[in-house]
Parts: C-alpha cells; structure tokens; sequence
C-alpha cells in the first residue's frame, strides 16, 4: 500500500513538473496591434508646393494589401534590401482602400486595423502593398489623389490617379515615440506613413533642399489643366509630363512609403 | 524510522541549500569593482553628406526599449558620442531627426553576453514549484529504496 502511493506521488511529481514546463512558454505572454495609415499634415491640412501652389486635399485614397508586421534582430535595414528575416511576423488580413484626408485637420492617423493576441516583442518592421484596388473610390488604382490647388488667383481642381502598384519595406518608425512595442495585455501601433511633399516639394524648405530637388512640384500638373481642372493618370501623364518630370514622379512615388520619418525599401518600380 | 526521516529531512536541507544557497566564498574580503566603457560616436548626414548639425539624438538601452536612455543634439559636423552602460548588452538604438528627416540605427553592445543569457520564461512561482517537485521527487525516491532495504 505505501509503496504505491510512493509512485503515485513521485508520478504526481514528474506529471506536475512537466506541466508546469509547458506552461512556462514565451508564447503565452500576448497583447493587441494596430496598424495605422498617416498622410501626415501635408495631407490633413494641406501644404504650400515648391513652386507656390497652396494645396488642398479632399481625398487621398491608397490601397494596401498584405500589410504586415515583423520582429526582427538584428533589425531590419531598409537601406540594404528588401528580405526582412523575421522571429515573429503579424499580417492584417484583407485589403483597404484608405482616405488620408478624412477627419479634417485635427485626425488621428487612420485605425485600418487591429490584430489581437499577438505575441509580445518589439514589431521593428512592417511592409505593405499598395496595389490597385479592385473596387471603391479608388478602382483600378493603387492611390488617387483629389483636391483643389491654388495659385495666383488660379484655382484647378485635379485627380491624380496612379495605377502602378508598390511594396514598401520599412523598418522602425522613426518619430516621437518608439512604436511597436507589445506588452503583455497592451496595445501597441505601427504606423505606415505617406510623404506627400515628396511628390510636390515643400514651399517651407528651401529649393535646393533634397525634398524639392527630387519633388516634381506642381506646375506640370498645372500646364495640363483644361478648364481649372487636371484629371490624369500615370498612363496620361507619360505622353503629356516631360520625359524629366514624368521621370521625377516616377521616382518620388516610389519614395512615398515611410515609417514616420524613417525610409523604406520599395522593391517594385513602376515601369516608366 | 526515526532515522529514515531524519535521513530524508538532511537530504532535503542538502538540496536546497545546494539549490538557493549563494556559492561565493569570503576570507580576506578584497571588493574590487571596474567599469568598462565603450564609446560610440555617430555622424549623422543627409544622403547628399551634408551633416545633420544639431540634430535631435534619442538614444534607448535595450532593457527598457520605451523609455529614452538619453538624448542629446549633435555637433555641427553631425557628431554625437555617448558611453553605454555596458551592463547592458543588446542592441542599442540611437535615432536622430532634424526638421522632418530621421533615421535610427542599432549598435549591438556585448551581445556575446546576450547570446548566452537567454531568458527561460519562467515565474518565481513556477521556478520554486518545480525545484520543491524535484526535491520532493528525489525524497520519495529515497523513501522508496529506504523502504525497500528495511
């Protein structure tokens, strides 16, 4: 009798124990993150071109698919190439058609979405497609930008829609705070940033600043205006910008793409 | 039986004081304590090479990655040194902003030490729950080959 009580404690024992060991997982620790859009102030309040042009946005739409985010170590650098070797990676799953402009002047970055019960760590990488969408305001297009520039007493309305599609590999958000970090039962973000005064320069810089050297800026939009009103798209934009600005835009929409401040690799050019 | 459990109780005194029990020795206490000191310079410029003077410098230790470990600007040719503490090891991220431009960059400091000091996750309470099931184990193994011989 007390022999096998001995072996059922030490069994008790042995059970105990290694249970015990496959509760003590770092798996178990989790928490939530979001995925925030940010067309930044340029987009929510408008902005001065390189060249004069005061803009206004009504709505600027991107697409974005597959948008992921990754714990990576040693972290990611977007300045070397476009393979993020990752520990632990999180996708949001659907697509999104975003409109940076909403909310006015005071908007938070757009929520696109939140995925719970991941695993604890700091998320230092995330990348995303903007791809065409395939329904919606922005149909047929990966980003379409409306709004009203003016200048001089000139006012054009104008759309610009681009149809190419993009992959940004960005690693850590560069900002204010140090985002992405998840804490067991909190909430973290990370944010994917659009640079819109790539596109158009900024009046507030001087112009020989690297932001407007490498901006098209907004006069050869201007140039195709038809009664006050400019509508294009990438492929109309080939066969009336010059070969120089059409060059230039090609190259700040794969720049558009940021974590914060902080640059990303984009593995896709467009084909010009 | 009397003996037997005064056999058992030794045995458990003698694990756990093998278990919990400092190993460290102390005759003629001698304390000699050091500091060893890395330092780190950055140079931060735009990709034209036009340095970044007086950048913003926030600079996080890789225990608490939330909190700035210290911040600072940079000189006019763009440079900015600190000393980490180098107890401790990880990666260390230094980012640096002007005017709307930044980038952060991670330093690994004494990351032998942090290959090797992995974390097992466990609690307190876990980690003492399992040594007294251990011990416990090995007591009634005793027990049970005490009992066996008598």
């Amino acid at each position: 009798m007390g022999r096998r009580v001995i072996i059922l404690a030490i069994m008790a024992v042995l059970i105990g124990t290694v249970t015990l060991i496959g509760c003590g997982g770092d798996g178990e620790a989790t928490g939530t993150l979001q995925f925030h859009a940010n067309g930044e102030d340029f987009v929510r309040e408008g902005f001065v071109s390189k060249d004069g042009w005061s803009i206004d946005f009504d709505h600027v739409y991107v697409h974005l698919e597959d948008i992921t985010a990754y714990q990576t170590d040693p972290p990611y650098d977007p300045h070397v190439t476009a393979i993020i070797d990752s520990d632990v990676e999180v996708g949001l799953p659907g697509a999104y058609t975003v409109d940076l402009a909403e909310g006015g002047e005071d908007a938070d970055p757009i929520l696109v979405g939140e995925v719970q019960n991941v695993a604890v760590g700091h998320y230092n990488a995330v990348s995303w497609q903007m791809e065409q969408a395939s329904s919606g305001p922005a149909a047929s297009y990966s980003l379409v930008i409306i709004g009203t520039a003016e200048k001089d007493g000139e006012s054009i309305d104008f759309t610009i829609s681009i149809e190419e599609e993009y992959r940004y590999c960005c690693g850590e958000y560069v900002g204010d705070e140090r985002k992405g970090i998840v804490q067991d039962g909190d909430t973290a973000d990370v944010e994917l940033t659009f640079h819109f005064d790539h596109i158009f320069g900024d009046f507030d810089v001087p112009l020989d600043d690297h932001i407007n050297v490498g901006a098209t800026g907004f006069d050869p939009f201007a140039e195709l205006a038809e009664d006050g009103k400019v509508n294009e798209d990438l492929a109309s934009l080939q066969g009336k910008l010059s070969a120089e600005d059409y060059q230039t835009l090609v190259r700040t929409l794969a720049t558009l793409g940021h974590v914060g401040e902080g640059h990303c690799y984009c593995d896709k050019q467009p084909q010009s | 039986m009397a003996n037997k459990w005064k056999y058992i109780i030794c045995l458990t005194f003698l694990l756990l004081t093998i278990f919990f029990l400092p190993t460290k020795a102390y005759a003629h206490g001698v304390d000699i304590e050091y500091t060893s000191s890395t330092t780190i310079e950055i140079v931060a410029a735009y990709d034209t090479g036009e340095p970044m003077s007086g950048a913003q410098v926030v600079v996080y230790a890789p225990d608490d990655p939330s909190t700035p470990w210290l911040t600072g600007t940079c000189d006019d040719e763009g440079r900015f040194t600190f000393s980490p503490d180098t107890s401790k090891p990880g990666t260390w991220a230094v980012q640096v902003r002007l005017a709307g431009h930044g980038d952060i960059v991670h330093i690994p400091v004494g990351q032998d030490a942090v290959a090797s000091g992995g974390s097992g996750g466990y609690t307190i309470l876990q980690i003492v729950l399992m040594s007294v099931c251990v011990i416990w184990g090995i007591a009634g193994t005793a027990l049970y080959f005490l009992r066996r011989r008598a």
